[in-house]
């Protein structure tokens, strides 16, 4: 609903019909704005109404759906699948966990090392397969997603091994700690959106979106498509990374079990589920999805994948299955 | 050396299973042009079956028995995946490869949900010889998967060269469009695809469960293996997956051997990484042949 104001970033979208999106984007600008603005509201005060369960699960959800966000970000700029981005947003994580264990110093000063950590991870990644099918990024991240936590356990007195690290330093001296674990994911979620929404318009995004459209007309623009590659894994790694530091932030804790190649997997199911959405519905969405299935499902742990994988299957094949008009307009207007 | 020769040994037949797991992996995306991401739960899901049905859970079948029958369920199971996806796959490459992961997610639940999480043994029905060749030590094990894995690939290779759907195979992998126009069925080419990967990793399962334990999870950590072969090989050519199989195998034992048992998945993911840089199009690559 807030996204209603940003530009449809559909893939199929090319920059000649921009012009009837923006006539499009100003009837709906009015209901949309109001209709964001209210949800937006009762997020900000949701916290004072809930309970602590409600405030700590959906900080956790804000921060999974930045995550998602950067899986979706990558399938709609790149068209790359990816099953290893719960690497990324680990990075982020340990990133924010190691630097209160060796320097002491909160969130805030690590968030930026955490998103430079998540672009220059994705760039070194996706360096050797850039000019290659994404097939082959896609087998490569899932080696990544395994190798991680070998990694993370080998390196155990720097990462904690399996029992991980602790994030216990407020950010926001003054603020009760529950409320700062809310509050700055959902800060976080809604910077990611904006400034999402503020890249689509810009040539970085119209030369992205070209590439996908037609490889050859960008090349014969002057477009490289492993420049495309490897800036769409630079962003997208970033985000994850931002989200992943939040994540840590919001659970307080960082540990290889809550980074395997499940977790990546289900990443994927999220985004699924949010219809690759990169606005504040869609992403909520799957946040919600993704945090709140395990917690319903806590008592039948064997139900969970079969359902995670049905509810993949249910979107992908439901989508399929609407008629082209509608589903452009469903992807469309979530976008 | 002789550590070498051993471990070289041991390396070519846990790469002959690598190797054929490849082989479904490649066959896939050779027809349909997706990565099936389910291939190491579906194949785990085979080895259990296998089990139920020899061990207690569904009965006390024989050996022989129990694998036609299971052969039987995996040319249903791969059907009914197939045909699941089956909308997908002319629609968007990338959409069916994202479904393939829900049919893994699912596979692995049912898996899970029929024969729990417990660690169970299964021993093939093997007699117990061995033998020492040089530095090299035999077991009826080793013959049995090298035997095996010569003659599936065999009657693979007689079943792409020498028959019509082998033949109609070959054309859609070359050329959709082109067979589509000639009047070939390419969702039956699909299928035999699937149903011949399955066939194959259900092969490959059985043969890995001695050398591991059986669990819903054992079978489907080895899908990075027979991927990391894949790659090796090119993604789009079945003698480059069997090479590829073979290499992994021999060199994540001399990895193993010589540097340190528990970076497996690190290995393999320096392995994808390199061979991706310095044969960008696989071992074997047709310049100009292959899909990017």
């Amino acid at each position: 609903m807030l996204s209603g104001a940003a530009p449809v970033s559909d893939q199929s979208v090319s920059a000649s019909n921009t012009n009837a999106l923006a006539q499009h984007d100003r009837k709906g600008r009015w209901v949309t704005g109001i209709g964001g603005g209210a949800c937006l509201l009762l997020l900000v005060i949701l916290p004072l109404v809930a309970g602590g369960y409600w405030t700590f699960t959906l900080g956790l959800c804000f921060a999974n759906a930045i995550v998602i966000i950067a899986v979706s970000f990558l399938l709609r700029y790149g068209g790359e699948v990816t099953i290893g981005h719960g690497v990324f947003a680990a990075a982020g994580a340990y990133t924010v966990a190691m630097i209160e264990k060796y320097f002491g110093l909160s969130l805030l000063a690590s968030l930026p090392v955490a998103l430079v950590v998540g672009a220059v991870l994705g760039l070194v990644f996706a360096f050797p397969s850039r000019n290659l099918s994404g097939i082959y990024l896609a087998v490569a991240t899932m080696a990544l997603a395994l190798a991680l936590p070998e990694l993370l356990l080998h390196f155990s007195a720097a990462t904690g091994g399996y029992e991980g690290l602790y994030v216990k330093l407020d950010a926001l001296p003054g603020v009760p700690k529950s409320l700062q674990r809310y509050y700055l994911p959902l800060l976080g979620l809604i910077l990611v959106v904006a400034l999402l929404a503020h890249f689509r318009r810009s040539r970085q995004a119209m030369a992205l979106l070209l590439i996908r459209t037609s490889a050859h007309a960008a090349e014969s623009f002057g477009v490289r498509r492993s420049w495309a590659r490897l800036s769409c894994m630079a962003l997208s790694g970033a985000i994850a990374a931002f989200g992943g530091a939040l994540l840590s932030f919001s659970s307080s804790t960082v540990s290889p079990n809550s980074f395997t190649l499940w977790t990546s997997i289900f990443l994927l199911v999220g985004s699924v589920v949010s219809l690759y959405s990169l606005s504040m519905v869609g992403s909520i969405i799957g946040g919600l999805f993704l945090t709140l299935m395990p917690l319903l499902l806590a008592g039948a742990g064997d139900w969970v994948p079969i359902l995670y994988g049905g509810a993949l299957l249910a979107v992908v094949l439901g989508v399929n299955a609407l008629p082209p008009k509608l589903r452009a307009r469903l992807q469309g207007v979530r976008a | 050396m002789a550590d070498f020769i051993a471990l070289a040994w041991a390396g070519i037949v846990s790469g002959c299973l690598y190797a054929m797991g490849a082989v479904g992996i490649v066959l896939i995306n050779k027809s349909s042009k997706v990565v099936n991401f389910a291939h190491g739960n579906l194949a785990g899901l085979a080895a259990f079956l296998v089990f139920g049905f020899t061990a207690g859970t569904f009965g006390q079948m024989t050996w022989a028995a129990a694998v036609i029958l299971t052969l039987a369920i995996m040319v249903a199971v791969m059907a009914v995946c197939y045909l699941l996806i089956a909308p997908l796959v002319f629609q968007s490459d990338l959409t069916s490869t994202i479904a393939t992961l829900g049919i893994g997610l699912v596979v692995q639940g049912i898996t899970q949900l029929l024969f729990g999480s417990n660690v169970v043994s299964l021993d093939l029905p093997l007699p117990n010889w061995r033998a020492t060749l040089g530095p090299i030590r035999v077991a009826s094990y080793d013959l049995a998967v090298l035997g095996v894995t010569a003659i599936s690939i065999g009657l693979l290779y007689l079943l792409i060269e020498r028959t019509r759907i082998g033949i109609a195979f070959r054309a859609v992998s070359a050329n959709p469009f082109a067979s589509r126009v000639c009047g070939l069925n390419l969702r039956g080419v699909h299928l035999f695809s699937w149903v011949v990967a399955g066939l194959l990793g259900l092969v490959a399962s059985l043969l890995i469960v001695p050398t591991t334990f059986l669990s819903s999870t054992s079978v489907s950590s080895f899908m990075l293996q027979a991927f990391a072969a894949a790659v090796v090989g090119g993604f789009n050519s079945l003698p480059g997956a069997v090479l590829g199989g073979i290499f992994i195998g021999i060199l994540m034992n001399l990895l193993s051997f010589y540097i340190a048992a528990e970076f497996t998945n690190t290995y393999l993911l320096i392995t994808i990484l390199l061979v991706l840089n310095i044969f960008p199009q696989g071992v074997l690559a047709i310049r100009g042949g292959s899909r990017v």
